[in-house]
């Protein structure tokens, strides 16, 4: 029989088939692919079907059972194929972004990677996604970086350099690094502004998704009333995805991706690979920030060790002050007290002896070589105590620390328990550490002396102005103000502080460093010292 | 006639001051140690006392604390080898200080500034 469809010949020429396309010439001499690529969908095949059925060949009756099951069992495995090939290219999107990820400490190289992969076509092939992280406080979660064009001229553009491009997934986040991540970040700043959210606020949509640790796909939001229809507003679109981020049961953060642009819409397989990218982006983000904070620690330490070493090398050198203190003032006795008699004695005698007697030149010689040699012996003492100033920068909190390391016996004995506060963010201030030591430890020593049955000490330091604030409080019997009145008459008598030159001594210190000190009692009990140090002592 | 009491634990020295002092017109009286000065206080009155900040095996300073304890309007004047008296800031709380030189006119024209300060500090406000 003369069939229509090319189905019964082994081999033909190209104008066997109308079927055959471009590309697909091996098929004019592969007949069985021919007849399962082609023929069984063939209208020619159907009609010679339909002749064979006339003739009465009994297999026309089965036959188009057979190719009806055939032709599902080919779009099955079509389907599978695709969606295999989707999760190939998943696998291997997520194996390059997993490298970077597992290995990269850089926060702002884990954001880049993350981010281009959302918003890549090469990656998810989502037009836009909005990343927001838990506070270091963890009380909110805040909008920290949006990536994606604000409108269709910019995604043309960036599509359109992308597809020009042969840039790989890494290679377009170390390209997104380089120049687009800064202008992102602000880029998006209103939008970011207004995503803050309190983690406490359980019905929001960020929260939902964090506590079921799955993401949530809002769809038609402006129209939905059991949707929060704002964060819809704030976004511009009523179809968005929310992803959260969790380590380690830890709530790191949410990404919010969206199309605002073609608006295709977001699949569930979107939505499961998105998911399945979330984990590995939760981790890395989690522990970049960790070693950030980990580097600013160890920066903080730095400081506090290049403090300490500055510290300890100017304990040294006002050791070295003490010493040489002593030495010279050793030494001025010495020498001093001898030239004082000698020279005295000359100009008592120069004055009773009358000009005309030989012996006055004598005289004259040895005042004027005493007078020579004293000079000679103040200039020396002079520069042997300028080498070591008096007035040096100092940590106040290092200063309250040895002060109290001092009296920790003298409190224990007393039955006191000493209570610090001191702020960590305070400024070196240029001070004489001997006498702003002496008086903080009179300050306490008077405190001590109200509190006879024991109690608390509050030694607090904080910034105060232009200033540094030592606040000493005890808890013991509050000054009257005849007390209070001994700051500023030494040796002033009361009965409940006896005599002493403590606090006056302190006041005049102080003072004459531009500082101050005043005393706040409590009508209830307990006394407050205010020692305030000037943190800039220019002209004193 | 004024009267004046020197601390010192050099006897020339003391010696020196005396008869310079003297010659001033100053009732002059001395004490080699710490001891002798209060002695000497507890015996009699004095209108200023001229005081060595280093005395031998004891501090001028702890005398200087408790003059102005017990006679807290007795002027005092301290004499030093050596301007370390800043470390010792008690030191602050004397009347005057001279440096120890062979040319007494400092340590007169001291003497002379602070019992005018004290006289001045004495007299009736006028009004």
């Amino acid at each position: 029989m003369d069939w229509e469809c090319c189905w019964s010949r082994d081999e033909i020429t190209p104008d066997g088939c109308p079927y055959v396309g471009e590309g697909e010439e091996d098929l004019y001499s592969s007949h069985r692919r021919r007849i399962v690529e082609k023929c069984v969908e063939c209208p020619r095949f159907k009609n010679d079907l339909a002749r064979m059925k006339g003739a009465g060949n009994p297999l026309t009756e089965v036959l188009p059972y057979i190719l009806t099951e055939f032709q599902e069992q080919k779009a099955q495995m079509g389907a599978m194929l695709s969606f295999l090939n989707s999760k190939t290219r998943e696998i291997k999107f997520l194996r390059e972004v997993g490298l970077v990820l597992q290995t990269s400490m850089d926060l702002d190289e884990v954001l880049s990677v993350a981010m281009t992969a959302i918003t890549a076509g090469k990656g998810f092939g989502m037009n836009r996604a909005f990343l927001l992280m838990t506070d270091k406080e963890r009380r909110n979660i805040r909008g920290y970086l949006g990536v994606g064009p604000k409108d269709y001229e910019e995604a043309w553009r960036t599509w359109e350099d992308i597809g020009r491009s042969n840039f790989t997934l890494k290679e377009l986040a170390k390209n997104f690094q380089k120049t687009k991540l800064n202008s992102e970040k602000v880029k998006f700043h209103d939008i970011l502004g207004q995503l803050s959210v309190p983690l406490a606020d359980q019905g929001h949509i960020f929260n939902r998704a964090l506590r079921g640790k799955k993401p949530i796909l809002v769809e038609n939001a402006l129209n939905n009333p059991d949707l929060d229809r704002g964060l819809a507003r704030i976004l511009g679109v009523d179809c968005f995805l929310v992803m959260p981020l969790i380590s380690r049961n830890r709530r790191i953060g949410v990404i919010i991706a969206d199309n605002c642009i073609t608006h295709k819409p977001i699949t569930l397989q979107d939505m499961q690979s998105l998911e399945t990218f979330a984990f590995p982006v939760a981790f890395a983000l989690e522990r970049a920030s960790l070693y950030e904070r980990l580097q600013e620690e160890v920066d903080k330490q730095k400081s506090a060790n290049l403090k300490l070493r500055e510290q300890q090398e100017l304990i040294v050198k006002m050791e070295k002050m003490a010493l040489v203190g002593k030495i010279t003032s050793s030494i001025a006795h010495s020498i001093r007290n001898p030239l004082m008699v000698i020279g005295g004695f000359a100009r008592t005698l120069l004055r009773g002896t009358p000009e005309s007697d030989d012996k006055r030149s004598y005289l004259e010689s040895i005042v004027r070589e005493t007078r020579q040699l004293e000079d000679v012996l103040s200039e020396v003492l002079d520069y042997s105590e300028s080498l070591f100033p008096v007035m040096d920068l100092w940590d106040i909190n290092e200063l309250l620390g040895n002060a109290l390391a001092e009296l920790a016996a003298t409190l224990e004995q007393a039955g006191v328990a000493c209570l610090k506060e001191l702020s960590p963010e305070l400024p070196m201030v240029r001070i004489d550490y001997k006498q702003i030591s002496y008086c903080v430890k009179t300050v306490i020593s008077t405190g001590l002396s109200v509190m006879a049955q024991g109690g608390e000490l509050r030694v607090e330091s904080l910034l105060d102005g232009d200033g540094v604030l030592l606040r000493i409080s005890d808890s013991g019997t509050s000054l009257s103000k005849k007390a209070q009145e001994a700051l500023t008459a030494p040796f002033y008598q009361t009965q409940e502080m006896g005599a002493g030159v403590g606090l006056s001594l302190c006041k005049t210190i102080l003072e004459r460093q531009g500082d101050s000190l005043s005393i706040v009692s409590r009508p209830g009990g307990g006394n407050t010292y205010n020692i305030r140090l000037l943190t800039r002592k220019e002209n004193i | 006639m004024t009267k004046l009491l020197v601390v010192d634990d050099e006897a020339n020295i003391r010696l020196l001051y005396a008869q310079e002092l003297s010659d001033e017109g100053y009732e002059v009286v001395t004490a080699a140690s710490a001891l002798e000065a209060v002695e000497r206080l507890e015996g009699s009155s004095f209108d200023l006392v001229v005081l060595d900040i280093k005395l031998r095996n004891e501090s001028g300073i702890e005398l200087l604390q408790r003059i102005v304890k017990e006679r807290h309007a007795l002027p005092v004047i301290l004499c030093t080898a050596f301007s370390c008296y800043k470390d010792d800031f008690s030191a602050w709380l004397a009347d005057g200080y001279v440096v120890k030189s062979s040319d007494m006119q400092e340590l007169k024209d001291e003497i002379r500034r602070v019992l005018a300060k004290k006289q001045k500090a004495a007299a009736p406000t006028a009004g």
